[in-house]
């Protein structure tokens, strides 16, 4: 397990945005999406959608889901299951702690279900 | 004159289709292959002998003939600046608003340079439209039928089992085809698809002087108030472009209820209201505007009214303006744009073959105009020249009652008469350019001319081979 990473204050990252965490970075295979739904809960998943080559960070997030910016697959921002065609696999999620106004990510580390 | 959103084509010609012609492609384009269309798909007509602009006559044939209507799409809506959208629709990156140039569908959106840019809206896998919204926010423009996915910029970024395809397809090749030039003149963004159309400004030429007087009154500019309202009319699209270009003669007649209900007393307007003088300009690319002249001339929404100051107003355009073309009047920007300075109501005619047309209106008001004042223009302009406008129905009846009985054999080979102010035309010394009276047909002759002369000249995308 590693330690967390420091990758932004709270409020540089609006409700229903989301930024990406560079995999050099993260010392992850992929990008890691950090993002925040509308009730202000932070998540972080795989940022690059299980379905084509497309940052989940440019999603549209609401309700508990992202909806991929190109093909609108959906996945849980919890668990990141796949909740819609045209994705058909799960992504990964990682593990995110709010601390003192700042987000910080556990690259590697599944969110707690 | 101002050009505040620069072309984009150019800067993107990389990454992004420009209109090559049908029947006209360059050696080596990947996508075109060895298509090429024969001449006879696209036959052009001399329609010299269907307007006779001498001696005021029109052919009937115009408003009603199938091929005539196809070419009127490749020789007078393909080369022309067409009116896209207000500025104020896009506020931020991703923004757009999908309309039509000609029966082209494109969208309008702002890229992540804030450039405003227009695109085929076309896939150009299957054809289907990539954004089938009529407006909003978005990231990308993906294709609802095989999930090919284009950026802001036109770029083609995703395409579903890309392995599928062969060591030669490059996506670079197979963007969006971007409309080849984009610019706005006080808030008002028009495209053309001619690469080498002069620039918007050189087009309107001194039309912009008329056009001022509705957009530059507020030195902050226009926005856009409510929704866009569409219908759709039996009746061809010059029918409708031509009446705001040269027609104040039908008011009186056609108007009459409405100008009744809405006089102070209930029992129509004074005389000398009535048979009020004007002048109508007369510009030598087709466009046309026609306004009462008074010193008295007034907004006619008594809230509109009491907001103006009058004096600053002839200060910021001049005394021949406002007495003029600030308030009551008509105008077409040459070849489907039309406006009405008293309600802010700006609208286009969309041809929808030669029978039919879409009327798409906007309402934009000045900026500066405090929330109040706005809404009573907004109710104003509904009341009168909205879909249901007590104007607007009387003008809406007559297009189509004149286009419906035209296809008639004998009907339709009987000329109309545009003899009005034949050889009226002045350098009145008052107003911009050559002016006519204010009932005359003489912005009207123009307009055809001008129709005419498109429709007789190879456009710059026929092979004249």
């Amino acid at each position: 397990m590693t330690d967390g990473i420091k990758v932004a204050d709270v409020g540089e990252i609006d409700e229903g945005e989301a930024i990406s965490v560079s995999r050099d970075v993260a010392g992850t295979d992929d990008d890691i999406a950090i993002l925040r739904d509308d009730d202000g809960e932070f998540y972080a998943l795989d940022d690059t959608c299980t379905h084509e080559e497309a940052s989940l960070a440019d999603g549209w997030i609401s309700d508990g889901e992202v909806e991929c910016p190109l093909h609108a697959g959906k996945f849980c921002l919890k668990t990141g299951a796949v909740l819609s065609m045209p994705a058909t696999r799960d992504t990964k999620t990682h593990k995110v702690e709010v601390r003192d106004g700042c987000v910080w990510l556990f690259p590697g580390e599944p969110a707690a279900s | 004159m101002e050009s505040t959103t620069p072309t984009a084509a150019a800067a993107a010609a990389e990454t992004t289709e420009s209109l090559s012609a049908p029947g006209l492609r360059k050696a080596g384009d990947p996508t075109r292959g060895s298509i090429k269309r024969p001449t006879e798909l696209a036959p052009n007509i001399d329609v010299s002998g269907l307007v006779d602009s001498e001696s005021g006559l029109l052919d009937r044939a115009i408003f009603t003939d199938e091929q005539i209507y196809r070419q009127e799409l490749r020789r007078v809506f393909a080369p022309s600046w067409l009116f896209l959208a207000h500025e104020d629709q896009f506020k931020k990156p991703g923004s757009f608003f999908t309309t039509y140039m000609g029966e082209d569908p494109v969208i309008v959106t702002k890229d992540k340079s804030k450039t405003i840019r227009a695109y085929l809206n076309s896939c150009r896998h299957r054809g289907a439209r990539v954004c089938r919204a009529d407006f909003g926010d978005t990231k990308n423009f993906t294709c609802t039928y095989h999930g090919w996915s284009y950026d802001l910029e036109g770029k083609l970024v995703s395409v579903p089992n890309k392995a599928g395809y062969p060591d030669s397809f490059d996506t670079k090749d197979w963007g969006l085809v971007e409309v080849a030039q984009v610019q706005s003149y006080r808030g008002l963004v028009f495209g053309t698809w001619n690469p080498e159309a002069p620039p918007l400004a050189e087009a309107l030429g001194q039309m912009a002087w008329y056009m001022d007087a509705m957009l530059d009154k507020d030195p902050e500019g226009t926005v856009v108030v409510g929704g866009i309202h569409k219908w759709e009319l039996e009746g061809n699209w010059k029918l409708a472009a031509e009446q705001f270009a040269t027609d104040w003669y039908h008011v009186n007649m056609s108007h009459a209820s409405a100008l009744m209900v809405m006089s102070p007393t209930g029992k129509g307007p004074k005389d000398e209201i009535v048979h009020r003088t004007g002048r109508q300009y007369v510009d030598p690319n087709g466009h046309g505007a026609g306004f009462p002249v008074h010193p008295k001339n007034r907004f006619d929404a008594q809230t509109v009214h009491q907001y103006y100051d009058y004096d600053v107003l002839r200060e910021r355009l001049g005394d021949a303006r406002v007495e003029g073309p600030l308030t009551n009047g008509h105008a077409t920007v040459f070849p489907n744009f039309s406006y009405l300075p008293v309600n802010g109501s700006i609208r286009v005619w969309h041809p929808k073959g030669p029978d039919r047309m879409e009327v798409w209106a906007w309402t934009v008001l000045d900026k500066s105009m405090p929330p109040e004042v706005r809404e009573a223009q907004r109710l104003y302009n509904l009341r009168t020249f909205g879909p249901s406008g007590i104007f607007e129905q009387d003008d809406g009846e007559n297009w189509s009652e004149v286009q419906a009985i035209s296809r008639g054999f004998v009907t339709n080979g009987v000329p109309l008469n545009y003899q009005m102010g034949m050889g009226s035309e002045i350098d009145d010394g008052r107003h911009a350019g050559q002016t006519s009276e204010l009932y005359s047909d003489a912005a009207g002759r123009s307009f055809y001319s001008k129709w005419r002369d498109l429709m007789t000249t190879p456009a710059w995308h026929e092979d004249t081979e």
